[in-house]
């Protein structure tokens, strides 16, 4: 076993994962408690009230993140939730144009510096989250497009963490932290996360400093499931499930050559 | 599009098949441009940030500007010592900043969370209530340096000592998980590139 090649392996897994996209499964999801709050939570809010999107995720993670991300986002919209979008991410832009072709709502339904705005990237990490959380005017002169914040009405509304009624963070590292630190702890602010599936090491805080988190392509399945509309999440479930069991089957093997293996040397 | 998915076939001809200099052209565009867009990045978020506040008259966004140039020295021993100021700087800040909410949230928060009675005791409730207690006071004791791993403290540290095994291989585990979901990904993509499943 251990003398085969392990191309043999990767050919095998990447043959594995088309099939599913060939011929769906159709494997039931079971929707997570950590998935349910942020739900419920987006539920009881309406057009007062103020979402941030936080991207601290790159394009590479869009394979995880963008069916949450996509899903999440058309709840907002569809409660009429007011988004404010910035991030600290270089390529940050091209997420944001896929969220606003995937929720087409963005540009026809909601008005640009009334019902969302996209304030572009910052960069600082923890103290540039952490100085947000105090004047969000003292970081941000004028959003992606150049204006002026003074023109941007929901940004008149928004000066601080407490203006804040959630913080959703996309993220692929440690700025789930940051907000947890200095939005959650520091102002009170709730805070989600969308998370990869590496992010489940933030499990621990919740749900005491952080009210929801939607893990890798199994919380934007999830959260599609609730919101009625399924989308790539649900697809792409079933290719990971598969692909998930290879794996497995595959160290059971590893280890079982293993032993034979050293039992033939004794 | 197709350049997307040439540039991953490309990328994904060094596992499956050898390295190849397709694998080493796509290798290096994608360095190339993420170190470009980094630089313009930068260098615009430079521009609004600190030289347009000082063409308004605000001079005091000097202090960082050549703070920063002073992070250059670094590469030049001679002068090497002069980075240091704006490094301490930047650790100081960033240490003070992390401090502020790491403390409730990360030490405290975490201790009342492990030792706090589940609120709904169901059986399964009370097995991840104990399993979880048990795990961080082993844990903890394994890092305990100042008293020798034996007599009463040997099993408890060995217990210990698995219990990070065992988070250390789930850390692991969900690392492949994310690598999984990231091929399956780029397969979709290539399945909808050449029509074999319809764009959404």
């Amino acid at each position: 076993m251990a003398e085969v090649d392990r191309r043999v392996l990767y050919w095998g897994i990447f043959l594995v994962l088309v099939v599913p996209y060939l011929q769906p499964l159709g494997l039931p999801i079971t929707v997570q408690e950590t998935t349910k709050t942020l739900y419920d939570k987006i539920e009881t809010m309406g057009p007062k009230n103020i979402a941030l999107f936080s991207i601290a995720g790159g394009v590479s993670a869009w394979a995880e993140i963008q069916p949450s991300m996509v899903a999440v986002m058309r709840h907002l919209v569809r409660r009429e939730v007011k988004v404010v979008i910035w991030g600290f991410f270089t390529d940050q832009d091209l997420t944001v144009d896929m969220v606003v072709v995937s929720v087409p709502e963005l540009t026809t339904k909601y008005k640009y510096g009334e019902d969302w705005v996209y304030m572009g990237y910052l960069a600082g990490g923890e103290t540039a989250v952490a100085q947000l959380a105090s004047d969000v005017h003292a970081v941000f002169k004028a959003d992606k497009y150049g204006t002026p914040i003074e023109k941007l009405s929901l940004m008149q509304r928004v000066k601080s963490a407490k203006d804040i009624d959630l913080v959703l963070t996309i993220d692929t590292g440690s700025y789930i932290g940051y907000y947890i630190r200095h939005w959650n702890v520091g102002k009170g602010t709730p805070v989600a996360e969308i998370g990869i599936a590496m992010q489940t090491e933030w499990l621990p805080y919740y749900p005491a400093n952080l009210m929801a988190i939607l893990i890798g392509v199994r919380g934007g399945a999830e959260y599609e499931k609730l919101i009625g509309r399924l989308g790539d999440g649900t697809v792409r479930m079933d290719a990971i499930s598969v692909s998930h069991l290879v794996v497995i089957i595959v160290i059971i093997l590893a280890n079982l050559g293993y032993v034979m293996t050293r039992r033939e040397k004794k | 599009m197709w350049t997307s998915m040439l540039l991953t076939l490309a990328t994904y001809s060094y596992v499956l098949y050898k390295d190849t200099a397709a694998f080493r052209f796509a290798e290096h565009s994608f360095m190339a441009t993420t170190f470009a867009v980094a630089v313009v990045v930068a260098y615009q978020t430079l521009v609004s940030n600190a030289f347009l506040p000082i063409a308004k008259g605000d001079f005091s966004y000097i202090i960082p500007i050549v703070l920063g140039l002073l992070l250059y020295t670094l590469p030049f021993k001679r002068v090497r010592w002069v980075s240091r100021y704006p490094l301490a700087i930047i650790v100081g800040v960033g240490t003070g900043i992390a401090i502020r909410g790491a403390v409730h949230a990360q030490m405290v928060g975490q201790v009342l969370a492990a030792i706090t009675l589940p609120k709904t005791p169901t059986p399964m409730d009370w097995f991840n209530f104990f399993f979880s207690l048990i795990a961080f006071l082993t844990s903890t004791s394994y890092f305990v340096f100042t008293k020798e791993h034996k007599g009463l403290f040997k099993i408890p540290t060995q217990i210990g000592r698995y219990m990070l095994m065992l988070a250390l291989g789930s850390y692991f585990g969900n690392t492949i998980l994310f690598r999984m979901a990231m091929l399956s990904g780029r397969v979709e993509e290539l399945l909808k590139v050449f029509g074999i499943i319809p764009w959404r």
